[in-house]
């Protein structure tokens, strides 16, 4: 069996930010991802999938701030996975970039080591504590906060999956950035349509247990003072082209990228099935898991 | 007719202690879920970068306060303490102690403060449950002095810290008398025969339970102010009680997980063996107005009934057991009360 190990045997590549790079990032970053699950027998393979290249376009586009040999660097971007199910997708790119050792991939879960299943803030390149939802966009608000206090340039982006936003705390944070005019604050959100039991706006709500209507997110944070964009989230020059601007002194308010994404993005067996949140493939199913990621 | 004679109570007294750090440290923050309090104006007055009001929303007030307080920010919330404990317990515990940071947070209206307000605004659980968090420190203050000098050992204190006060109209304890707060407990009156240990507004039916009992029982009784009750300083604690025949611990608090409860943790844990009785709200909650008293005298929270309680348990009449909870629904169901 291959292990995470043999999984990372990608060279430690400096991405240029072609896109033909990041795709092959992308890939490298999946198929660590499900053989680090299929060692551990857990973590969230889909809803890593889902945020894969909005995640490598951020750390290896050019779009993110960072110091991997200084995680602590008072300039760099304040980089929230609020949806802190999704570490098991963060954690190759922090490792390939040198945050902390590639071979901390080879135990995820694992006894004495540093990664688990949700992302804790003494992982280095991860800021707080998200495990449980909604708590990554106030804290998101006091950072952009303390950002202006200080008179400090960076950003505070916020990464937050779509069925997250039924916790009430992040309209609460909304109302507040709303009304601060944020502009060092980034939101985007990995817009997979999936919860645990269902989708998030089902079409005709055949099942109880499908999770209520979220839509219309875009126009929900625009009318709480939010600049909306809408884009694919698999798509690097949708990516890139909704955050070149983040920077710039003209925008006047808190940005919200609401990223159209599938959940399982990149393996056929879970591409959109809500069985796969939490599970993790074997037999021939990880025979055909394998064989789709190896594909991109 | 006279104006309005406004007396400040413990919270504005801390506030005001609290307005001459934040004239100092410019890294001080002040968020309140649109809570306020007399002396809070000057704050929003000459501090506006640093005062936040983020509205009813106690979810956000301790996310943002996380956020600051990661960003080098000394950060004070405040609101109703069951707000600021209950209804945010999880922010409190993930966002404030997992990540032990310097956050302080302060409820006013301890205990039945907001006596007629109902089970909404009363705040008996605080204690049980902000106790339970790793890293956080909990006080629960007796009097305006006292709170007045807890501001500046809070603010030197970079762990996370809760502060339940009690409304104004509180009497003093520590006016003439010097506190150390470092100690997180005083010996206000030394007595043999029983120590009563109390916390908050309790501290005083203590002081009037202890009188009492010495004129009309012959009991030598002691009481200790309980302030800080996280962590309790076992050590003093333990010097104290050393040769005191019987421990009373009194809370204007639910008996699950209070006060008594940690007493009597830490008597078992630390092996010293005294007879100890808890007095303090059985599993219940209180929907009866009239005022903190009528509450008090109901549930047997006022001096009489403590005292009462006392001479009993110290002749034998009781054995020191609080009433034994309701084994039916405390209260009829709502449809058959009509």
């Amino acid at each position: 069996m291959k292990t995470a190990s043999s999984s990372t045997a990608s060279p430690r590549s400096k991405s240029t930010g072609a896109y033909a790079d990041l795709r092959a990032k992308a890939q490298w970053v999946r198929k660590t991802v499900l053989e680090m699950a299929v060692k551990a027998h857990s973590g969230h393979i889909s809803t890593a999938y889902s945020q894969t290249e909005l995640l490598v376009a951020l750390y290896y586009g050019g779009l993110l701030r960072f110091d991997a040999q200084n995680p602590k660097w008072a300039g760099r971007d304040r980089f929230i996975l609020s949806k802190g199910q999704g570490g098991i997708g963060l954690y190759p790119i922090l490792a390939d970039l040198g945050f902390f050792p590639l071979s901390e991939l080879d135990n995820f879960a694992g006894v004495g080591n540093l990664l688990g299943v949700h992302a804790e803030w003494n992982i280095p390149g991860i800021e707080v504590i998200t495990g449980s939802l909604g708590h990554g966009l106030p804290i998101a608000t006091g950072m952009a906060e303390a950002a202006l206090l200080n008179h400090e340039e960076h950003l505070v982006v916020c990464f937050l999956g779509d069925a997250e936003l039924f916790e009430g705390s992040n309209w609460e944070a909304a109302i507040y950035a709303g009304h601060r005019g944020y502009r060092n604050l980034v939101c985007i959100v990995d817009r997979n349509g999936q919860g645990v039991l269902g989708p998030t706006d089902p079409a005709d709500r055949r099942l109880a247990s499908d999770n209520p209507q979220l839509n219309p997110v875009d126009k929900k944070f625009k009318a709480f003072g939010f600049e909306t964009r809408v884009i694919d989230g698999h798509s690097y020059a949708d990516i890139v082209s909704a955050l070149k601007d983040m920077r710039s002194p003209k925008r006047k308010k808190p940005l919200m990228i609401v990223a159209n994404t599938k959940k399982g993005k990149g393996a056929s067996l879970m591409e959109g099935q809500r069985l796969w949140h939490y599970r993790v493939p074997d037999g021939t199913d990880l025979e055909l898991t394998r064989h789709d990621v190896a594909q991109g | 007719m006279g104006a309005t004679k406004f007396i400040l109570g413990m919270r504005d007294r801390y506030f005001n202690e609290l307005y001459k750090i934040f004239e100092r440290d410019p890294q001080a923050i002040f968020i309140t879920a649109d809570n306020g309090a007399p002396t809070l104006d000057q704050f929003a007055r000459d501090f506006p970068d640093r005062f936040i009001n983020v509205g009813i929303a106690e979810q956000q007030l301790i996310g943002m306060a996380c956020g600051m307080a990661f960003e080098g920010k000394k950060v004070y919330v405040y609101a109703i303490a069951p707000f600021v404990s209950l209804r945010c317990y999880e922010q409190v515990k993930l966002d404030v102690c997992a990540m032990n940071l310097p956050i302080v947070l302060i409820g006013v209206g301890a205990g039945y403060a907001y006596d007629i307000m109902g089970p909404s605004h009363h705040t008996v659980e605080d204690i049980s449950i902000m106790r339970a968090l790793p890293n956080l420190k909990v006080y629960s203050m007796a009097d305006g002095s006292s709170a007045a000098e807890l501001a500046q050992v809070v603010h030197q204190d970079s762990s996370p810290q809760y502060i339940r006060f009690d409304r104004a109209g509180i009497p003093e304890v520590y006016a003439s008398r010097p506190i150390a707060i470092e100690d997180g407990l005083t010996q206000l009156r030394q007595g043999k025969d029983v120590c009563i240990i109390a916390t908050g507004v309790m501290v005083h039916t203590a002081l009037a339970a202890a009188d009492i009992l010495r004129q009309t029982s012959n009991l030598n009784v002691g009481v200790i102010d309980a302030f800080r009750i996280k962590p309790m300083n076992a050590e003093l604690l333990k010097q104290y009680l050393h040769n005191v025949d019987r421990v009373v611990t009194l809370e204007e608090h639910l008996l699950a997980g209070g006060l008594g409860s940690a007493i009597a943790e830490l008597l078992i844990d630390h092996d010293v063996r005294i007879p100890t009785m808890r007095i303090g709200q059985n599993d219940r909650f209180v929907f009866e107005y009239g005022g903190r008293n009528a509450i008090w005298e109901k549930y047997g929270l006022d001096v009489g009934a403590v005292t009462s309680r006392i001479v009993k348990w110290v002749r034998g009449e009781s054995a020191g057991a609080p009433d034994a909870p309701a084994q039916t629904p405390q209260s009829e169901p709502h449809s058959a009360r009509y």
